[in-house]
Parts: C-alpha cells; sequence; structure tokens
C-alpha cells in the first residue's frame, strides 16, 4: 500500500529537533550523542526527502553556517574547499574558476541560480547520488575528503566513498569538513558534459574528461560519468585503452570500452539504452573538446 | 481609429501580482478556521469495508466519510445540456477507483494536526482489485466493471465494457470518395495523459454565515457553475451559497469544472459549523487530482491528384480514467476539430470514451484540438508530400475558410465563417521563416540537422450558436458609472491570469470613451452578478468582452440621454462623444455647437444631485457564433542525431483573433502557447506503473516542462496578427488563448520530419525516441 496520506509537501509531516551548533565539535557532540541525528546543510536533497518521508531523522543538526565549513582556500598544490560552500560561491570563487576549471565547469551547470544560493558542495557529495554533478570532476582530480567525528578526523579517497544509490561509508556521527581537490595539472585539458530532460534537471549522463596531450597523443586520460551506474565512477577501462591514442583512435576507441565501465538503469529520467548510447556520444564530445583545450595552452591556468 | 482598443496599458492587477499582495484561495485566513486534509484512496481500485474515526476524533478534528456527505452522483463539469451530463461521481467514495480518490475528510485547528488526525484515520479495505490501467483491456470481455450503472441526465444507464460515452457520425459516402482518391493514407495516432502545470495547486475555503448561507473562495473557472453544484449536491437552495471569485493561478482546463475540494471543503464546514480551509499540495493536485486525456486515434484520409481532399475517416478513443468531467462532449468536439479543419467531402467518425482506474482527465487547453490537429496536419503533410504539391498549397486548397459552415464545438454548434485571415498568416509567416529554402530531408546530412515545419490550426471563440443545442454558453456584465464619472464593471467572468478582464475594461472604455483606468474590475461573487458559463473555450473576450460592450452601450445611451437634458439639446441622437485627452474623459458635445458640451463626469454628477437616478446596465448576452480564430505555426528546430535532442530555432506564430484588443498579452498568450505546445511536443507525459502509481512517482521534480532556456530566444520568435476584422465580436474581436497552442505539435513534428525524414505517431517525441528511430533507420 501506497502511504500517499502521509506526504505532505506544505509541512514537514512529522516533528523533528532542530540543532544550530556553533562550533563544529558542538556539532560533532550533538550528533554523537542524540539518537538519530541527521546533518543537514543546504536542505536542497534532505527536505525534499523528509518532505516525501523518505527519511524522518528525529534531529538535525545545520551545519550551514559553520564558519569552519565555509571557506575556499589554495593550500600548496591543492584548493581545499570547506563542506558547506554553496554552488553558487563556488561559481563566483576566483580560485575554483582558475584552479579547478573542470569542477568550475560542472557546478556551473547545476540547478538555478536560487538553489545554488543555498545546496553545497558537502550536501552534494554527501547525498550520494549517482547523479551527483560534482562527483565526476571531483574523481577526475582524485579529490580527497577529511571525515571528521570525536575520534579525530579521517581522509579518504572520493573513489572510496560512494557505495551504492545514496550510500556512502560516511558514519552518522561525522561530518564532511573539507574536500582537498588537487589543483589542475598544468597543460591538462578538460570537459565536462552532462544532458537532461530540461536545462534545469538532474543529469540522464553526465561524463567528466581531464587529459593532457603529448606529441599528438593522448597522456594520462582521466575520465568519470555520473547517473550510468549506481554510484559516480570513473571510466578506468577506458582510461588504460585510450592512453597513448592519437585523438582519432582515442574517438573510435574510448566509446567501445566505456560500455563496460558503466551499468546504467532504467528510470524515471530516462533508459538504460539510451544512457549507454549517449554516454558514448557525450564521452567522444568530452574527449575532442579536452584534447582541443589541451592544444591550447591560453585554456588553461598557468603555474 | 480607436482610443483604447490595440494599446498598451499597464494591467489592473499588474503591480499587486509582481508585488505577491493578490490573495489567492491559499492566502486567505478567517477567524477560527479549521484545516482539512482528504484521505486518499491508497489503491487505484478498492472497496472499503469500514472507516474508523475515533482516534482521529480524540485528536480534536472533524471527520468526514461516505456516510457524512449526500449520496448523490453527479458530474462536477455542468456545460452540456442537463441530458447529456452523465454523472459517476460522488463527494466521497467507499469504492476509490483511483489512485487517490477521496475516501474520508479531516478537519482540525491547525495543518499539523489535521495531518497527525489523517495518519490517524484507519480504513480497513474489503477488497482489492487488479486497476485496468488500458482501455484497450477495459473493454476487452470479462473486464471488471469500474461502473455498473451511472446517471444520463436523470436516468439510470448500464454501462457496457467500460465504454462511458459513445458518438458516431458519418456525412457523404466514404466508399465512394475513396475510390475516387489517387492518394489514401491511413495512421494511427498516441497521445498520453498530461498534467497541467498551472501555477496554483488547487483549494477551497468555506465559511458559515450567520444566516445560515455559506461563502467559498476557491479556484475555479466558472463560479456560477461552482454555486450551483453545491447547491444541487448538498441541497441547498442558491440564494443561500454564495461564491467568491479569487484571482487564479493559471487553468489550461484544470478547474474548468468544480474541483472536488471545494466540495469536501463544503462538507468539512456544513459538518463542523466553522470555516475550513482546504487547499490541495502540488503532489496531490499533479498526481491524484486530474489530468489530461489520454487519445489513441486512427486516420484514414485521401486526396486527387489535382490537390482535392476527398474523404476523412476519425476514430478516437480516449482514455478518460474513473470519471467522466467532459467524456461525452469531447467526442464531439474532436470530431467538431476534425470535419472544421478541412473540407472533406465525406466523414465518417467513431468516438468512445473508455473508463480506466486512473485519475479522471479534464480538458486542457484546446480541449482536443492540439491531439486532432497534429494527427491531421501530419496526414495532410503526407498527403502533399505523395502527391508532389507544396503543402502550404494543399492547405490553403483544402481549409475551410470565409463563407464556409464551421462547428468547432461539436455538431449542434454550427455557426457561418465571416472572417479569415490565413491566406495572409500563410503567405507572411512562410516568407519570414524562409519556407522555400527549407530543403528536403533526405538531402540533410551532418550530425546537427535543422527543418522547418508548419502547422494550421483555429480555435472556436466560445461555444456559442443561433441554436440552442446541447451546450450551455451565455454571459452577463454589469456596468455602473458611480457619482464622479468613474465606472464599476461587474461580472462573473474568471480572468486566468490572461489578462481577459483588462480587455474587458478596454472595451467599456472604449465604448464609452473614459480612460479605462477609470473603469474598476470589481472583485465579485455570484449574489451580485449575472450568470457567466465559464472562462473556456476562448470566449473569455469575444463572449464576456462582447456582454461588457453591450452594457457600455446601454450605459452610453443613458449618458447620452442625460446629457441632452443638460445640453438642451432636441434629443440624444444630436450627440456626439469624444474621448478629451486633456481633462482625461469622455466629452459629449453637440456637433456644430461646440459652447454646448459637458463631460461625462458632469453627467453623473448632475444625475446624482438632480434626482435622476443611476446610470447603469445589466446584459446577459448569448452569442450567436463562435467564430474560428486561424492560428499558423511555423517552427525551425535542430535535431542532434547522436543524442536525439530536438532543440527549438525559430518561431513565427501568426494569429487570426481579429481586432487585437490587447497586443502585449496577446503576443504573450502565442508565447507561452508555443511554450505549452512545445512541452507537449516534446517533454511532458503522465505514465503508470502496474499499480496505478503515475511513473513519475510523487513529485513534480520529475515532471518536466521547459524553462525559458529550453525555448527559442525572444528575438528568434516572431508575432503576426493578420488585419481581419470579426463582424460579430467586440469591436471585431475573436478569441486566442486556445489556437495559440493548438498547431503547435503538428509544426514541431512536421519540422523535426523535414530535419531528418522520420514521422513520429506518438508524443512526446523524445530524445530517447528520436535517437531509437534514428538507429532503427540505420
Ligand atoms: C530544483 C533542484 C535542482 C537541482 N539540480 C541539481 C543539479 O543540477 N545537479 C546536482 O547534482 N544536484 C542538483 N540538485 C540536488 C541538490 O541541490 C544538490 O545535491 C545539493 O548540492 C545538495 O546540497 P545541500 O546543502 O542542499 O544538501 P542537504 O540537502 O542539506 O543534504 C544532503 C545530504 O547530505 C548530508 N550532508 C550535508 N552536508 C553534510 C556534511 N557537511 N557532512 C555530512 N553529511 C552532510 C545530509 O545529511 C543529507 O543526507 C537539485 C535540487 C533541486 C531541489
Amino acid at each position: 500500500m501506497l502511504s500517499v496520506n502521509r506526504i505532505n509537501t506544505y509541512r514537514i509531516p512529522f516533528t523533528f529537533e532542530y540543532y544550530r551548533p556553533r562550533t563544529l565539535r558542538e556539532a560533532l557532540e550533538i550528533l554523537r550523542s542524540v539518537e538519530g541525528a541527521k546533518v543537514v546543510a543546504g536542505g536542497t536533497d534532505l527536505v525534499v526527502d523528509m518532505k516525501f518521508r523518505r527519511v524522518e531523522p528525529k534531529a538535525l543538526v545545520d551545519v550551514s553556517k559553520l564558519e569552519e565549513l565555509r571557506y575556499v582556500r589554495l593550500v600548496e598544490d591543492y584548493v581545499e574547499i570547506g563542506s558547506a560552500v554553496t554552488l553558487q560561491e563556488l561559481v563566483e570563487s576566483e580560485v575554483v574558476r582558475a584552479r579547478l576549471p573542470l569542477l568550475w565547469e560542472a557546478v556551473n551547470s547545476m540547478a538555478s541560480w536560487q538553489v545554488r544560493n543555498i545546496a553545497t558542495i558537502g550536501g552534494n557529495i554527501c547525498n550520494a547520488s549517482p547523479a551527483a554533478d560534482t562527483a565526476p570532476p571531483l574523481l577526475a582530480y582524485g579529490a580527497k575528503l577529511l571525515l571528521t567525528s570525536l575520534d579525530g578526523v579521517r581522509e579518504v579517497g572520493i573513489g572510496e566513498f560512494f557505495v551504492g544509490p545514496k550510500r556512502s561509508i560516511i558514519r552518522p556521527d561525522e561530518v564532511l569538513q573539507a574536500i582537498r581537490v588537487p589543483v589542475h595539472p598544468a597543460g591538462y585539458g578538460w570537459s565536462f558534459r552532462k544532458v537532461s530532460r530540461t536545462s534545469f534537471d538532474i543529469a540522464k549522463i553526465s561524463v567528466a574528461v581531464l587529459l593532457k596531450v603529448d606529441g599528438g597523443r593522448i597522456r594520462d586520460p582521466r575520465i568519470a560519468l555520473g547517473a550510468v551506474a549506481p554510484t559516480p565512477v570513473r571510466a578506468r577501462s577506458t582510461e588504460r585503452a585510450i592512453e597513448s591514442l592519437s585523438l582519432e583512435e582515442a574517438l573510435e576507441v574510448g566509446p567501445r570500452f566505456v560500455e563496460g565501465d558503466i551499468a546504467p538503469i532504467d528510470d524515471v529520467r530516462s533508459t538504460a539504452w539510451y544512457r549507454r548510447e549517449v554516454a558514448k556520444v557525450l564521452l567522444r564530445d568530452s574527449l575532442r573538446t579536452a584534447y582541443e583545450r589541451s592544444l591550447n595552452p591560453g585554456w588553461v591556468h598557468e603555474g | 481609429m480607436y482610443d483604447f482598443i490595440g494599446k498598451t496599458f499597464p494591467r489592473h492587477d499588474g503591480v499587486a501580482k509582481a508585488t505577491g499582495l493578490v490573495e489567492f484561495t491559499f492566502d486567505i485566513e478567517i477567524p477560527d478556521m479549521l484545516y482539512g486534509r482528504i484521505f486518499k484512496s491508497p489503491y487505484a481500485f478498492a472497496k472499503v469495508r469500514r472507516i474508523d474515526t475515533s482516534l482521529a476524533e480524540s485528536l480534536g478534528a472533524v471527520v468526514l466519510t461516505p456516510d457524512s456527505v449526500p449520496d448523490r452522483l453527479f458530474n462536477p463539469r455542468l456545460v452540456s445540456i442537463e441530458e447529456d451530463t452523465f454523472k459517476d461521481w460522488r463527494v466521497l467514495t467507499y469504492t476509490p477507483r483511483y489512485l487517490g480518490e477521496p475516501i474520508a475528510a479531516v478537519a482540525a485547528p491547525s495543518e499539523d494536526l489535521a495531518q497527525r488526525a489523517l495518519e490517524a484515520l484507519k480504513v480497513e479495505f474489503e477488497e482489492v482489485y487488479e486497476p485496468i490501467l488500458d482501455p484497450f483491456k477495459a473493454m476487452a470481455p470479462g473486464a471488471r466493471p469500474i461502473h455498473e450503472r451511472i446517471v444520463r441526465g436523470r436516468t439510470w444507464v448500464e454501462v457496457r465494457n467500460n465504454v462511458a460515452a459513445e458518438l458516431r457520425y458519418s456525412e457523404g459516402d466514404v466508399e465512394l470518395e475513396e475510390r475516387r482518391s489517387d492518394v489514401v493514407i491511413e495512421r494511427r495516432f498516441h497521445v498520453p495523459r498530461r498534467y497541467h502545470v498551472q501555477l496554483e495547486p488547487k483549494g477551497a475555503v468555506c465559511k458559515p454565515e450567520p444566516d445560515g448561507s455559506i461563502t467559498v473562495w476557491t479556484t475555479t473557472q466558472t463560479i456560477h457553475n461552482t454555486k450551483i453544484l453545491i447547491s444541487q449536491v448538498y441541497g441547498i437552495p442558491m440564494s443561500r451559497v454564495n461564491v467568491k471569485k479569487v484571482p487564479i493561478g493559471g487553468g489550461f482546463g484544470s478547474s474548468i469544472h468544480t474541483n472536488l475540494v471545494t466540495l469536501i471543503a463544503v462538507g468539512l464546514c456544513l459538518k463542523s459549523g466553522r470555516p475550513v480551509k482546504l487547499v490541495l499540495t502540488r503532489e496531490e493536485d499533479m498526481v491524484h487530482d486530474h489530468v489530461s486525456f489520454e487519445f489513441y486515434m486512427r486516420i484514414r484520409a485521401g486526396a486527387t491528384k489535382d490537390g482535392t481532399i476527398t474523404f476523412g475517416e476519425f476514430e478516437n478513443i480516449l482514455d478518460i480514467g474513473a470519471h467522466q468531467v467532459q467524456a461525452y462532449p469531447l467526442l464531439g468536439t474532436a470530431l467538431g476539430w476534425f470535419v472544421s479543419l478541412y473540407r472533406w467531402r465525406a466523414v465518417r467518425y467513431y468516438g468512445r470514451s473508455v473508463y480506466t482506474n486512473k485519475v479522471p482527465s479534464c480538458a486542457i487547453r484546446g480541449y482536443g484540438a492540439p491531439e486532432v490537429t497534429w494527427a491531421v496536419e501530419t496526414v495532410v503533410d503526407e498527403m502533399a508530400e505523395e502527391l508532389g504539391i507544396d503543402p502550404l498549397e494543399f492547405r490553403l486548397r483544402n481549409y475551410r475558410g470565409r463563407g464556409e459552415i464551421f462547428w468547432g464545438q461539436g455538431p449542434t454548434v454550427k455557426s457561418v465563417i465571416r472572417s479569415d485571415g490565413v491566406p495572409e498568416l500563410i503567405a507572411r509567416g512562410s516568407e519570414l521563416i524562409g519556407w522555400r529554402n527549407r530543403g528536403d530531408p533526405r538531402s540533410k546530412t551532418g550530425r546537427y540537422r535543422r527543418g522547418i515545419g508548419v502547422g494550421r490550426g483555429f480555435h472556436t471563440s466560445g461555444a456559442g450558436g443561433p441554436l440552442s443545442g446541447a451546450i450551455i454558453d451565455y454571459s452577463g456584465a454589469i456596468v455602473k458609472v458611480n457619482e464622479d464619472g468613474t465606472v464599476d464593471y461587474i461580472t462573473a467572468l474568471q480572468d486566468h491570469g490572461g489578462g481577459t478582464l483588462d480587455a474587458h475594461a478596454k472595451i467599456i472604455a472604449e465604448e464609452l470613451k473614459i480612460p479605462p483606468s477609470k473603469v474598476r474590475i470589481v472583485w465579485s461573487d455570484t449574489a451580485t452578478t449575472v450568470y457567466d458559463v465559464c472562462t473556456h473555450a476562448s470566449r473569455g473576450v469575444y463572449v464576456g468582452g462582447e456582454a461588457a460592450r453591450r452594457a457600455a452601450a446601454e450605459v452610453r445611451r443613458k449618458v447620452l440621454e442625460y446629457a441632452a437634458r443638460i445640453l438642451d439639446a432636441v434629443n440624444p441622437e444630436a450627440l456626439r462623444v469624444e474621448y478629451d485627452r486633456e481633462l482625461d474623459d469622455a466629452v459629449i458635445y453637440v456637433e456644430g455647437a461646440p459652447d454646448r458640451r459637458v463631460t461625462l463626469s458632469e453627467v453623473a454628477r448632475i444625475a446624482w444631485q438632480r434626482n435622476w437616478g443611476s446610470i447603469s446596465a445589466s446584459v446577459s448576452y448569448r452569442a450567436t457564433a463562435a467564430p474560428p480564430s486561424f492560428t499558423v505555426y511555423f517552427v525551425e528546430v535542430e535535431v542532434d542525431t547522436e543524442t536525439g535532442i530536438v532543440r527549438p530555432v525559430r518561431v513565427v506564430a501568426g494569429a487570426d483573433a481579429g481586432t487585437v484588443i490587447n497586443p502585449e498579452l496577446a503576443a504573450g498568450q502565442l508565447h507561452g502557447g508555443f511554450a505549452m505546445g512545445w512541452s507537449w511536443a516534446v517533454g511532458d507525459e503522465v505514465s503508470y506503473t502496474e499499480d496505478g502509481v503515475p511513473a513519475h512517482r510523487l513529485s513534480v521534480a520529475d515532471y518536466k516542462i521547459p524553462t525559458a532556456l529550453d525555448l527559442p530566444k525572444p528575438e528568434e520568435f516572431v508575432v503576426l496578427f493578420a488585419s481581419t476584422y470579426e463582424p460579430t465580436g467586440p469591436f471585431g474581436a475573436k478569441g486566442l488563448g486556445e489556437a495559440a497552442s493548438n498547431p503547435v505539435i503538428a509544426a514541431v513534428a512536421n519540422a523535426i520530419y523535414n530535419a531528418i525524414g522520420i514521422r513520429f505517431y506518438e508524443i512526446p517525441i523524445t530524445p530517447e525516441r528520436v535517437l531509437e528511430a534514428l538507429r532503427e533507420r540505420g
């Protein structure tokens, strides 16, 4: 039986406690001591889920105003982004635009200005949607996540973070504190592409590509895709297959391999068949764009 | 030649809307008010054994069950005459026939308590049946009857094979005409159900009055029919039900009937004796309340070598969902759209409306015309191609135009066409889009392919006619002059947000030669207005506007009578009226005697001071025609042959709306009409999973309509108005709202064909379908 009468999107149809801690430590203490507490940042995923009663947390711990989570910093060879930085702040960040152009391109394509003003990068990652648009670029860059609890900080690669649709390795008493992203490697071309039903929608398929061109050959390609597998995925076999190929060869070979790297399904947004076919198209388009950008040094931040 | 018609003025409600000051039903708060929630059936087809209300009541809620409302069948739409009204609805039911059908309702002092009380209701089901979701399965022998008996007019009728209504029609000799044809084409078309996505989810507030009457505020396109239905269902005299007109956030047909929420709110109010507010959430509105009709059409048509259309055969099966809103009249209008598009020498029609266990369907903008026009315009394009005749030429040779009989709204609503802008729109539009250079799809190559398509259609302006027919259609207006010469305009006619009433204000202003700013549009109610059937069928300006004009004309006569007394003219015929820009008022004067002048304000003041009485008029008006507003769309699209994504590149939207009263708002109708048609063509659809749950599940997040970024850039969207004059309309005006979207699907589909050489017979033409079709063709 469908619980149609339990849903009420005008109100969150159940009661819960709401905490707004002043420090990260306080947040971690509440998460440890209050049964059924859950982190909320912008709420653009979580509140929707609550209205539909897909989750019914007993308490929300609001981290969106914690200054400790709200910064973007260039530290040596990586950019550190606090988890409560909003998507719009990332779009407007010079550091992100110049040092992480692939991430910037993805974030710039997300949602609408209004949603970007409250949605956070931490929420996008921790929501662990296979379609999370920041995931493919972060996978391509090899980002690290700092997960913090009262026990301390653990640093995990983003590749190990996701385990299934809406499932990750984060523990209920942990907060994603920051994301460490190695700066865009010099001379690499990049491209993020996605298709969705309308210009204001979650992706049907997304592809992020980073690569270098050396003597007309592709080097160190890093390819990640969204919405075509239970989690955002790196296309490792494709990467291996196109290493050292010319662009023409890669356009031919890449799409053949990418099929093996993904496992799309039919859902309300599209079909498995379409996703498979268009993932190949987007891969080709992205390889071409990344290749061109790699050859054109003006496009890439130097130094 | 006009002072106000055809010019742009600020909308009377523009600032209030832009600043959020307008109060919609949702915003109404009354002291002591209760908040309602509806218990929706969790099954698509079931039987309730019992409802345990004790827990909910112990929380302090008032509970309404099927036992607490009159057990009387009704149809929420009161536009057909009673003999043609099929009644199969109850306010609340023990036999839910679609997922979400209201079984019970609660009202409590707070929204949270109401939600808790709702969850505290225990509804026990005796049986849960397998829902019938496909109309063909519903008609198959042995299928469980969704309704056994319903009431037509006042008579019980048996329902056989789940067929809710049927209509057959024929004219001429189809077999003979087919033998004479050189080309015959037969195609099947499928249009899914769609949601209206009107901005405002439905709601109602009902308040008991000290005199025992009730006052109702609700989302509706018709306050008078709402009053009548409440009166009929609850057995309350009409003089004790007052329905207030409230601004509505778009209609598109979704509130063309009286919504169930309204009737449930009334029931809760009567039972509790307290004011009750009941509003649907967006999800309830889109998943459990209404969708548009689903069409399965078969068209067979022929033409001769010289480019003359011979016959048309049309089979039309409608999946109407679990109840009838206007399942029978739609069979008639679908036929009307078909017959009136082209000069078929012979026609044969068979239409059936079929029950399924899905949310009831109601009209969506165009009432079947966009769907039928798409099918016909596809077949016509194909015939032209086969005959080697330019599709524009073929259309011009065969369409129904000036001087011919026309009956868009069904077989009982016929009139003669008196204004026709089709040749002008085709000539100018084809030039602007570059029709001649559109190329042949077979010669187009490359990943991105462009194509240009045309769609020609029309909509009626209302459903009037010289004979009474099966449809009720008349309107009314009251115009009164205040003692300072300003004017109050009182009408029951609803403005859905398109600016219909601003058009009326201008019509009145033009008739009286006073500025539109002096005409106040009064927020009225059923107690203080005369009957208007409904704002539907693109009749707001044509019928309602003419009622307003006639009331204003009567006021003008009275003003002239009084002015003749003041100016000592021999009689009112000696007087002229003119708008004086400096005085910003009407000036009445004797021709040739410039010193004999008086302003309208002065006339009003004198009439008051000298006890001559109020200057006012009340008019009830029936239009004796429903003239077609023709529209011709030229659309250019670009198809990405690798992703199947279709992008709109350019649009030329041509409309023959007669005299254009509000040019900017009329252009807005075309922009909006295109957006909606585009969405139907390539985007939105309500499909169902096997348990009767809409496949988009429960959220508007997965029901996609285009955003501004998905539509053509404003500079690539050209609006053309034909220079026509409709002799039966107010100052020559006709309707526009539905004509604005009717040919869009057709134009888009024909453009896609011109780009890639593939015809689609099922909408929406999604990227998935385009890519699959391209791959299949190889
Ligand atoms: C209209 C609309 C359009 C959208 N468009 C897009 C789009 O184009 N692309 C896209 O990828 N997404 C889109 N989204 C989804 C959503 O906006 C993003 O995923 C957003 O980044 C979520 O961030 P948030 O701060 O709102 O997360 P919240 O909803 O607050 O949280 C999401 C989840 O993450 C957890 N969480 C949040 N922060 C932390 C933290 N610091 N530590 C631990 N757990 C945490 C929460 O407990 C929750 O489980 C859209 C959503 C809407 C409503």
